[in-house]
């Protein structure tokens, strides 16, 4: 079974201190300065991935992961990283445009790549990217191939070569579903799926095989649907009051008598 | 500008969809609402009646399905939709409503925007604002292309009732002929243990990262349940299961309105902090005086957070007993 994890790196915006959300003429957020991470989504995707493959000898059919990024040179590092966790196809669609909000290009590029390049049997991705939140890009890449798609993945099981067991979040609980591939999973809010790390000896034997480049202009780009025309920074601010004292049952008498007590009585 | 409101009556939470809905529609779209109609999608015949009570605008139309499948809802709106489209079609902020909302747009040559918290139908083009940046930006975009297939940010508007209406303009429509989704070989619910509402909390107390690890969750659950109030965790708790997904608090969970909210432990990263916004009065207990959850509360102790709950709970148990003493009405779910 073939198995492409899409993904895309983004800045840890968490490390951003409140001065540098500064929004420029071109809708843009100087990020450039910190260091490329994955979305937690994207990270389950291809921990999920992974787990996949370690079960796959046990049902006895082969799962050839592999993994693809439409990023400039930042996403090198994880690629790098993959190579070493035994991805076997490592790429890179190299790209210095603003792809923030064009999950249909993104789409459009993943359809090619499958259709035209790399047959794959299961598209696997996280549910949004972290600077665009778009939570489009799985769907549209589901309606393009005409493949089905089932969203807010948080497990996978391997049945046999061409069925997979997929539990996923519903608006009614989690719903746990036999399906046949070809299909689009977009991965949720899955607990436990934190990455591996490869250790430095699969580091040393794997990860010198090279990261595979492709190239944007080698694929036809579609016009977006949707048009950012405007970026705010949100700011929430409360009182902030920081209640002072020796010791933290003086700070606690000092919270319940004067703030909680008159409020909770009223509950 | 004609739209149309998609609600999914297979599901349980219908009435949650319904006000939900209702709200947005009435914050957003009010000047237009005599151009809203309904489509309902639902399968058990006896829920009909019931249905018809959900419904946010002054017609609707039933539409019987065998069950609630993606694939087939897809097919359904996109064969009932091909004559008489809608120009918006507004979807809940539910799991299946981006969905189908994507799908659907694409389907239609259309445009979609998912997580979508206001619009703006007086221009040419509809536009809507959404979070961004990990919910530190609010982006506002322009929807090129009609039909615009919208879903709802949770929390975009408030819920609103939905009033009895004397005229109810009904159409009954049967596709319970559509085929079902092949792709699908065995499908099951996985039981799960009924959650308490957190949405509904009136005192909450949520954990963060802070508490680092599940036996430290647990210590402070009980002291939630010793104190009388509902407990919730932010999202790197849930994903490392020292909690239940029911409890996760935030974008991605629970947008609660709590009377008090007790953070513990949290860092206050915006994602977070919409799950809280809408509480009345914040507390964060927090080491870290640099915490952006410390600016975003009303009160903040800086201290280490167990040492504070604990103490707290002391005073709390104290007055509960003082007041039993001078026989004082309490609501002991709240001492």
């Amino acid at each position: 079974m073939k198995l492409l994890v899409c993904f895309i790196t983004g800045p840890d915006l968490d490390m951003l201190e409140d001065q540098d959300w500064v929004i420029d003429k071109n809708l843009q957020i100087q990020t450039g300065f910190l260091k490329p991470a994955l979305s937690t989504y994207d990270e389950s995707a291809l921990e999920i991935a992974l787990m996949l493959s370690d079960a796959s000898e046990s049902v006895g059919v082969p799962i050839a992961l592999n993994a693809l990024t439409v990023a400039g040179t930042a996403a090198t590092a994880v690629l790098k990283t993959l190579i070493a966790l035994r991805f076997e196809r490592v790429v890179r669609i190299d790209s210095h445009e603003d792809l923030r909000f064009r999950p249909r290009t993104i789409a459009s590029i993943l359809t090619q790549y499958v259709l035209e390049q790399a047959p794959q049997d299961v598209l696997l991705l996280g549910r949004q990217t972290i600077i665009g939140e778009n939570a489009r890009t799985h769907l549209l890449a589901a309606e393009m191939l005409k493949w089905p798609c089932i969203t807010h993945v948080t497990g996978i099981r391997l049945d046999d070569e061409s069925h997979l067991t997929v539990t996923s979040q519903t608006d009614d609980g989690l719903l746990r579903q036999q399906i046949q591939t070809p299909c689009v999973l977009s991965v949720g809010d899955a607990p436990k799926t934190y990455m591996r790390v490869p250790t430095l000896k699969d580091r040393m034997r794997y990860g010198k095989r090279p990261v595979e480049t492709l190239f944007t202009r080698n694929f036809q780009l579609p016009d977006e649907t949707e048009e950012l025309i405007h970026l705010e920074v949100i700011t929430h601010e409360r009182a902030g009051l920081v209640i002072e004292g020796e010791t933290p049952e003086k700070k606690a008498k000092t919270l319940y008598e004067d703030h909680l007590k008159k409020r909770l009585e009223t509950l | 500008m004609r739209f149309k409101a998609i609600l999914n009556g297979c599901s349980a939470d219908i009435v949650a969809q319904a006000e939900e809905l209702n709200g947005f529609i009435f914050e957003n779209l009010r000047s237009e609402s005599a151009m809203g109609s309904t489509m309902l999608l639902y399968a058990k015949k006896d829920e009909k009646e019931a249905l018809l009570s959900l419904v946010p605008t002054e017609s609707v139309e039933l539409v019987r399905i065998n069950r609630y499948q993606p694939e087939t809802i897809l097919e359904a709106l996109t064969t009932l939709e091909r004559r008489e489209r809608a120009h918006l079609y507004l979807f809940p902020s539910g799991f299946a409503g981006s969905e189908i909302a994507v799908r659907l747009a694409f389907r239609m040559k259309g445009s979609s925007l998912v997580q979508v918290k206001r619009i703006d139908c007086s221009q040419t083009h509809l536009i809507a604002k959404k979070t961004v940046y990990t919910s530190h930006v609010l982006g506002t975009f322009k929807l090129k292309k009609k039909p615009y297939c919208v879903s709802l940010a949770k929390g975009s508007a408030d819920s609103r009732p939905i009033p009895p209406r004397e005229k109810l303009s009904v159409t009954d429509i049967d596709m319970t002929h559509l085929r079902e989704d092949l792709f699908i070989k065995a499908s099951q619910s996985v039981p799960m243990k009924p959650a308490r509402n957190l949405a509904r909390a009136r005192f909450l107390l949520v954990g963060g990262q802070g508490m680092h690890n599940e036996e430290n969750t647990q210590s402070l659950k009980q002291i939630a349940d010793a104190i009388g109030a509902d407990f919730g965790v932010s999202r790197p708790v849930a994903m490392r299961a020292w909690a239940p997904m029911h409890r996760l608090v935030g974008v991605s969970g629970a947008m609660t309105k709590a009377e008090v909210c007790i953070v513990a432990g949290v860092s206050g990263a915006p994602a977070f902090y919409a799950g809280i916004e809408k509480s009345k009065f914040i507390v964060a207990i927090n080491n870290d005086l640099r915490a952006p959850i410390v600016k975003t509360a009303d009160v903040a102790i800086i201290d280490d957070y167990r040492a504070v709950m604990e103490a707290l709970v002391k005073f709390m148990k104290a007055q509960t007993r003082k007041d039993a003493c001078f026989g004082k009405e309490t609501d002991s779910s709240h001492a």
